[in-house]
């Protein structure tokens, strides 16, 4: 008896020292939404609290308002033409050349702005990155290479350009209103995450390329209050600057 | 089943209990099974405080005084839970640019994350600026395609951990997208990505055969699908044998129900993401039970609940 307990004790020594195998024999799955019972940690409200004061304080300032829901879709968008206007704007002031602007899709972080006030924060929301303006001379060809990218992509926010998205190509191709031109250059404005070669455009990489010391988020911001200077709204709209083969 | 009768046929325990006319067959097995709930976020992008009540989709949805409620209710449900996110835990809302990350990487240790790996946005506050939110996590940061050799985050994560729970042995290993053309050179320095594919045979096999692991969970922010040929959760799945679930980001896909894929030894891989901005809590339930998986188990049952409310 005193044997057979001393065997057991050992027995379950080895067990307890080596790791005992198990496997899955059965898994199930479900997803929560977070927020929609209405409860919350208090505890981590206070935490945030004297981030958020700080925060809030410049965050919250309203700089204009828009008359219409700004949405992010593809191929051409009401969010998107607003970043691309305000982009060819502000480039334009620094150098008249400039014919259009053109911006990458998943630059643009939220997925709507709903028509009211625009607060700085939802600027920062929208364009958090720290991208600059950067103006390019681009190659006529390759200025259809990135056309053809962008429709590939489904379709980047663009403002001076326009084209026909055929097959996942760009077809009718124009800029600033007039059939392109392959051996002409012409001056774009973008931002420097592109214009080094980001989301697969390293084909800008060799062009020669003007930075302009100017956050987009900055331009965004200044082009909503310039408006909100005269009283007026914002008011993107979608005007075929990419138009699906009929 | 077969297993079970004849070891109660064998033993005068069992006998007994038959002979008593009770058969408490599921306490009886109890000893033999455990059971884990993993819980997962991935592409949480700054979002501290839920969506702002604009009317919107998401409007109220998400924040993390509310993720921590259901995390704590669960955890108050069920024994063994994992706490774990798939990267782009940074970048999104003014707290970011604010803050650089601190608020973020402390509200997640205060809610007791397991792991995590980084994500492309992750970067963005500069690799120095990611090393020096490490001091505020009190989970690892696990990533083993990335070589950080003279970067500052050298030596400060880790390509996978071991996780001991309730007598359960659990092997998580983390997988970071390529960083070329997504993040800016400025901001990933002299950081090198390796292919994700033979890294993740080596480190699956590893700790399911060396180091006996039995279930291996990969942290991946290489995005569930793509339409070209690059690399993504589904590509991780086919080519390797050892993964059992891969908890994915960066392609924000809202999976309704985890996607199985078959994997490159016969078995199964299951791959779940659940979108952006902590607007969904992701839980995967397990059931395991003690020994070698019997070729009968390589299908594993499963039971999808598509509740979708806490």
């Amino acid at each position: 008896m005193r044997l057979r307990l001393l065997y057991i004790s050992v027995l379950l020594l080895a067990v307890i020292g080596c790791h005992k195998p198990y496997y899955i024999s059965q898994h199930s799955s479900r997803h929560y939404t977070v927020g929609k019972d209405g409860k919350a940690d208090s505890s981590y409200t206070r935490f945030l609290a004297t981030y958020k004061l700080r925060m809030d304080s410049t965050m919250q300032i309203v700089i204009g308002y828009t008359d219409t829901n700004l949405t992010k879709a593809q191929p051409e968008c009401t969010l998107g033409n607003f970043v691309a206007d305000a982009m060819l704007q502000a480039a334009k002031k620094r150098n008249n050349n400039v014919v259009a602007a053109i911006c990458n899709y998943g630059g643009m972080r939220i997925p709507y702005i709903n028509a009211g006030n625009i607060t700085v924060g939802r600027m920062y929301e929208l364009m958090p990155f720290d991208n600059a303006l950067t103006i390019i001379e681009v190659p006529g060809k390759t200025l259809v290479q990135w056309c053809n990218h962008m429709a590939a992509m489904k379709g980047w926010p663009m403002s001076g350009i326009s084209y026909l998205l055929q097959d996942g190509a760009a077809e009718d191709i124009h800029v600033n209103q007039q059939l392109i031109d392959e051996n002409k250059t012409y001056l774009i404005a973008t931002n420097d995450y592109l214009a080094t070669g980001g989301d697969k455009c390293s084909f800008l990489t060799p062009l020669k390329a003007t930075p302009v010391n100017l956050f987009i988020r900055e331009i965004l911001i200044d082009y909503v209050k310039a408006l909100r200077k005269d009283n007026k709204p914002l008011h993107p709209y979608i005007e075929k600057r990419i138009r699906y083969a009929e | 089943m077969l297993n079970r009768r004849s070891f109660l046929k064998k033993t005068s325990i069992g006998a007994g209990l038959l002979a008593a006319g009770s058969f408490p067959l599921e306490s009886f097995a109890g000893g033999k099974e455990k059971k884990l709930t993993i819980l997962h976020t991935n592409d949480v992008h700054s979002r501290l405080d839920p969506f702002p009540n604009d009317g919107g989709k998401l409007a109220g949805l998400g924040g993390v005084a509310a993720r921590a409620a259901l995390i704590s209710q669960i955890r108050g449900e069920c024994d063994n839970v994992l706490l774990l996110d798939a990267g782009d835990m940074l970048q999104g809302t003014p707290y970011f640019n604010m803050y650089k990350g601190e608020p973020e990487i402390k509200a997640m240790s205060m809610m007791g994350y397991d792991a995590c790996t980084m994500g492309n946005h992750d970067f963005d506050a500069g690799i120095d600026g990611f090393a020096r939110l490490l001091p505020f996590a009190k989970f690892p940061v696990l990533v083993a395609n990335y070589d950080f050799t003279n970067t500052p985050l050298e030596h400060k994560t880790a390509s996978y951990t071991i996780i001991k729970k309730g007598g359960l042995k659990i092997g998580i290993f983390g997988l970071g997208i390529e960083l070329e053309g997504l993040v800016s050179g400025a901001a990933f320095g002299n950081t090198k990505y390796n292919n994700p594919i033979p890294v993740a045979k080596a480190i699956s096999e590893k700790l399911k055969r060396d180091e006996k692991c039995d279930m291996v969970i990969c942290l991946s922010h290489l995005g569930y699908e793509y339409e070209t040929n690059k690399i993504s959760d589904k590509t991780i799945a086919k080519e390797t044998k050892y993964i059992d679930v891969i908890i994915g980001g960066h392609t924000h896909t809202f999976l309704d129900s985890p996607v199985i894929q078959r994997n490159a030894g016969g078995g199964e891989t299951l791959i779940n993401q659940v979108g952006w901005g902590g607007v969904r809590l992701g839980r995967l339930d397990y059931v395991f039970r003690s020994g070698k998986n019997p070729e009968l188990h390589r299908s594993h049952s499963v039971n999808i609940n598509k509740e979708t409310s806490g």
